[in-house]
């Protein structure tokens, strides 16, 4: 009630003021109010996955009508605008903003996000998305039939407002502040029991409340900038932990497992930023923050296992979360002489992890939680010329140092140079090539820390040396036509890595064109193609005979590769023809959008002692996986405009969309493909065949004054 | 010597009006023409200068407060003397690429003065040629002038991240309901890739705050950088993930027992005889290690993120 007696307060606020001088603008003979108010009717079919239609918006099958508004006011001295969109629909969305020129403005928003994941999922718990999970019988039933039907989709209502003023300048003072309600549910995998056990699909609660206000004030007038901001945000959950019953329990222990959710935290940041401007066309920048992050939350005392509760001894029943981190940034730009730029920056952050340290006991196993933090400076020097015949040449080069609390990479040292070339000797044409050097150097710890783990280089701080070169071509020769044309090689070669990803590659190549046929037709269109290949080498250890080396090989010790391969592309291709111009629109565009990923598996055997392996009949080939994340998305819009007068438009309209996905890991979906071990499962069907077909007729009616 | 003040002050202002008067239609001491004369020639030009922002009297310092058209075009006296030919004698703001510079000197010699493009010097929209008029119109009534809304406006340039954007798995981008400026500064700043933020992880806090912690288990790289994991423009894997489960939490587990088993066709469901893994089926590592972003749970199974 209060909130909405501050909207109707703030909203009458703007509204007076110009309501007066409106009347002078008017006597001016001047336009004051302008907007538009669009009133869309439909009617929609859709076959297959209606989640996967509708991920982020709401198209709801059948009849439907969609409304939409925009106003804006303006005089000389004040303005008011606003927009609507999707009113009472679940993506609905307001926006108002106001002010008076050069001396204060004031906004106001509220936003509904849906996302959707699947719809008419199923589980074997009677209260899905509640914090207390159930049912009535152990074990539970496998007739899917017979399960709880629900929808996991997570619903974000977003609404805040700011407030900013320039009256005092020099000085600037901004104020905002928003408030995030979300809910629905989610889908949680948790382990029956560990290692081993089966796995369980738990519909969790999402029932968060976020919040935030930030402040920023300063000073601006050449030569100097001063701005110091702070901001304060708090998270809360309502649901902390999910009590589930699990199916892998004994039937006679009447034990609820459990589940931790994100901890409730609070965060806040002070941040300065500031400029001056110096001889020599040169300039100083700083950005100094601090921020720090808080939870704090009561440990569990014991956990569940298929046999009843097992105690933890704790050194602490509370855990305190504190997390701090400090950024400062220097740079100084210049532009000394008229044919060159330059630029060096100096940037620090660190992650200082300043949270308690808990140690749990269990029977004799006895473990700390590790904190984590790391800290990183960054040093580099840009440098341009302005060449001859309008080439402009630059250069960079950067050196990054990471300390990490880690035990296998507990440093990096980057080195990174760019070098680009740019082109703009015609009117209507601009090139540019541009290539990048990284050579990253790892300081390796891992050596003794037994298992394999001297032969693993994890990706994320592994050494590596990766080469990128771009180039893009941006042509207009004539007022009417603009062709762009991009293309960007990427190989990253982790020329250490025994075990791990070993190579990675990016192609990728666009396209786009938009010509205009005088005056009468419009073509566009669009070609985009990516191919991304990933190289990985592991190796199957066994858990009773661990033979760890990658040199040694044995039918349970093996070293085995995958190859990874995706092809993507799409296009668009549209026309707009003006039937008769200004009159009568005839739209239609085509998009189709695929793409094919496959996974080559070499496993470093033999084929006899492969094909023995269980279950047998392995080879080389039968392994490999043709649909890994596998889609195509196909699109047609056909729409008719008619324009009566300047002011109303109306458009009929029919557009098709199909998604067909395909993958390995959700062809054949089994809700309980075993109940029992490392086959089994309690699924519910998360993004489950998220395929879809989907006819829309539209109609549209759009009024502007 | 009241009579005098009165005289001097009367005259004062009848020089001052008659002055202020004139400025507007004749040619001044420097170079200027004034707003009629722009207008008699460029109607629609002016029309739309008229309705935007820059024709706000009330905003200190607004081309409407100075030379109106000349403010940023330049004396009109050359233009006339070249009889106003294409643009000869007066600073247009063409599609010329070359001109990027002088074109975006002329927008900064008075928005210099704000928080945000007070950084532009620092941006690589700057580096990459890239002028204020490319994304802004001097004359519309448009909100914050731009020529297109987000994301297409930013899109017309960054044609692969239009290519992410229609991936399967994306940000609502397209839906519009996020919009490029929610994480990036296009007029630059200290963020790497103009993020605005100072690290990738404290600007995906802003809208996933559940995952701010502190947690009691963390796992290092959620905690050093999101996109280790994740690409924020699109994928074509479930949640934004650069590889796809079992295959990317393997790039860097491998250990003995079920982290270094090869998952294949055999482990799908329907695997060859009993062959699936419920580490591979449905979504792999993520059917049990759901707290991968960290967990709060005791013992062994809160170490690995299963509790």
């Amino acid at each position: 009630m209060k909130s909405s007696i501050c909207v109707v307060a703030v909203v009458a606020l703007i509204l007076s003021p110009p309501c007066a001088s409106a009347e002078e603008k008017k006597a001016e003979g001047g336009k004051t109010v302008t907007g538009n108010v669009s009133v869309t009717g439909q009617y929609t079919d859709i076959g297959g996955n209606r989640s996967k239609f509708n991920e982020y918006r709401d198209i709801r099958e059948g009849v439907g009508v969609h409304v939409g508004a925009e106003a804006g006011h303006e005089t000389e001295n004040f303005y008011l605008r606003g927009e609507a969109g999707n009113i009472g629909y679940r993506d609905q969305q307001y926006r108002l903003e106001g002010g008076r020129w050069g001396k204060f403005g004031v906004e106001l928003f509220y936003d509904q996000i849906p996302h959707n994941f699947t719809e008419d999922a199923r589980t074997i718990y009677a209260n899905p998305g509640s914090s207390s999970l159930t049912y009535p019988t152990q074990p539970p039933g496998t007739n899917v039939n017979t399960w709880s039907i629900f929808d996991y989709d997570v619903m974000r209502h977003k609404f805040g407002g700011g407030f900013k003023m320039d009256m005092l300048k020099p000085f600037f003072f901004n104020v905002s502040a928003d408030s995030e309600k979300r809910t629905g549910a989610y889908p949680y995998g948790v382990a029956g029991t560990t290692p081993g056990g089966i796995s369980i699909e738990l519909p969790a609660p999402i029932d968060y409340r976020t919040d935030g206000v930030t402040f920023q004030a300063g000073y601006s007038r050449n030569p100097l900038l001063m701005s110091l901001g702070y901001s304060y945000s708090t998270f809360d959950n309502n649901s902390n932990n999910i009590y589930f019953r699990n199916p892998s329990n004994a039937a006679t222990a009447a034990v609820t497992d459990v589940l931790t959710l994100p901890p409730d935290n609070t965060c806040q940041k002070l941040d300065f930023k500031g400029a001056l401007k110096l001889p020599m066309r040169t300039k100083f920048n700083v950005d100094l923050g601090v921020s720090q992050a808080k939870s704090d939350a009561g440990l569990l005392t014991s956990y569940v296992t298929a046999g009843g509760s097992t105690p933890v001894t704790l050194s602490s029943p509370k855990f305190n979360g504190k997390v701090e981190t400090q950024s400062y940034g220097f740079s100084l730009t210049s532009t000394p002489l008229s044919f060159m730029d330059g630029k060096i920056f100096y940037k620090y952050y660190e992650r200082d992890n300043r949270s308690d340290q808990v140690t749990t006991t269990d029977g004799a196993t006895t473990l700390t939680n590790s904190l984590f933090g790391y800290k990183k400076n960054k040093a580099g020097a840009e440098l341009g010329f302005r060449l001859p015949a309008n080439l402009y040449l630059t250069g960079d080069c950067t050196y990054a140092h990471v300390n990490r609390e880690r035990e296998d990479i507990p440093s990096n040292d980057d080195y990174l140079y760019n070098a680009g070339l740019r082109w703009s000797g015609l009117s209507f044409m601009v090139a540019r090539l541009g290539y990048e050097r990284l050579n990253r150097g790892a300081d390796f710890e891992g050596q003794n820390l037994g298992d394999a783990e001297p032969w693993i280089r994890r990706f994320d701080a592994a050494s590596q040396t990766r080469d990128t070169v771009k180039a893009t071509l941006d042509f207009f020769p004539m007022e009417n036509l603009n062709v762009s044309l991009g293309y960007r090689y990427r190989h990253s070669d982790y020329e250490d890595t025994v075990l791990g990803f070993t190579d990675s590659k990016g192609n990728e190549f666009n396209f786009d064109v938009d010509y205009v046929i005088v005056g009468r037709v419009r073509l566009y269109g669009n070609f985009d193609y990516e191919r991304l290949e990933e190289k990985q080498v592991q190796r199957n250890i066994n858990l009773t005979t661990p033979v760890y080396d990658p040199a040694a090989s044995t039918s349970a010790n093996y070293n085995w590769s995958a190859d990874q391969k995706n092809d993507s592309y799409g296009f668009t291709v549209g026309t707009d023809i003006y039937i008769v111009p200004k009159k009568w629109t005839l739209k239609l565009q085509h998009s189709y959008l695929k793409s094919n990923g496959e996974v080559d598996y070499s496993y470093m055997l033999d084929p006899a002692t492969l094909t023995g392996l269980s279950p047998g009949g392995r080879t080389q080939d039968n392994v490999d996986i043709t649909n890994w994340d596998d889609y195509s998305l196909r699109y047609y819009l056909v729409k008719l405009t008619y324009q009566p007068t300047v002011a109303l438009s109306c458009t009929v309209g029919y557009a098709y969309e199909k998604f067909v996905y395909e993958d390995a890991q959700y062809d054949g979906y089994q809700y309980v493909p075993a109940t029992t071990g490392t086959s089994g499962a309690y699924l519910s069907g998360a993004y489950r065949e998220p395929s879809y077909e989907a006819n829309v007729l539209f109609l549209n009616l759009t009024y502007k004054y | 010597m009241r009579k005098f003040i009165v005289f001097l002050l009367l005259s004062s202002l009848l020089v001052f009006g008659v002055s202020a008067l004139m400025t507007g239609d004749t040619q001044g001491s420097d170079g200027t023409v004034g707003v009629a004369t722009c207008k008699a020639c460029h109607a629609k030009h002016y029309e739309s200068y008229a309705g935007s922002i820059h024709a706000r009297k009330a905003i200190p310092g607004s081309p409407a407060n100075r030379n109106a058209c000349e403010t940023c075009h330049g004396p009109g006296a050359p233009h006339l003397e070249k009889m106003g030919a294409g643009g000869a004698g007066i600073f247009i703001f063409g599609k010329r690429p070359a001109d990027a510079e002088r074109k975006s000197a002329k927008c900064l010699s008075c928005h210099t003065e704000t928080l945000r493009i007070n950084f532009w010097d620092m941006g690589r929209h700057r580096a990459a040629g890239i002028s204020c008029d490319n994304c802004h119109t001097v004359h519309s009534g448009t909100p914050k002038n731009l020529k297109a809304r987000q994301p297409d406006l930013c899109l017309i340039c960054h044609l692969s991240i239009r290519a992410q954007h229609n991936k399967q798995s994306h940000h609502p981008i397209r839906e519009g309901k996020v919009k490029c400026t929610d994480c990036h500064e296009p007029h630059g700043g200290f963020g790497t890739k103009m993020v605005a933020a100072n690290s990738a992880n404290e600007l995906c806090y802003k809208c996933h705050a559940e995952k701010r912690g502190p947690f009691f288990r963390e796992h290092p790289p959620v905690e050093e950088n999101c996109l280790i994991c994740h690409v924020p423009h699109g994928s074509n894997h479930s949640k934004l993930l650069v590889d796809k489960p079992p295959k990317l939490c393997q790039g860097c587990h491998d250990a003995s027992g079920h982290p270094g088993t090869p998952y294949t066709s055999f482990e799908t469901f329907g695997g060859r005889a009993t062959g699936s893994k419920n580490r591979m089926f449905a979504r792999g590592c993520l059917n049990c290690h759901s707290n991968i972003h960290g967990g709060m749970g005791p013992a062994a199974m809160g170490q690995t993120f299963v509790r």
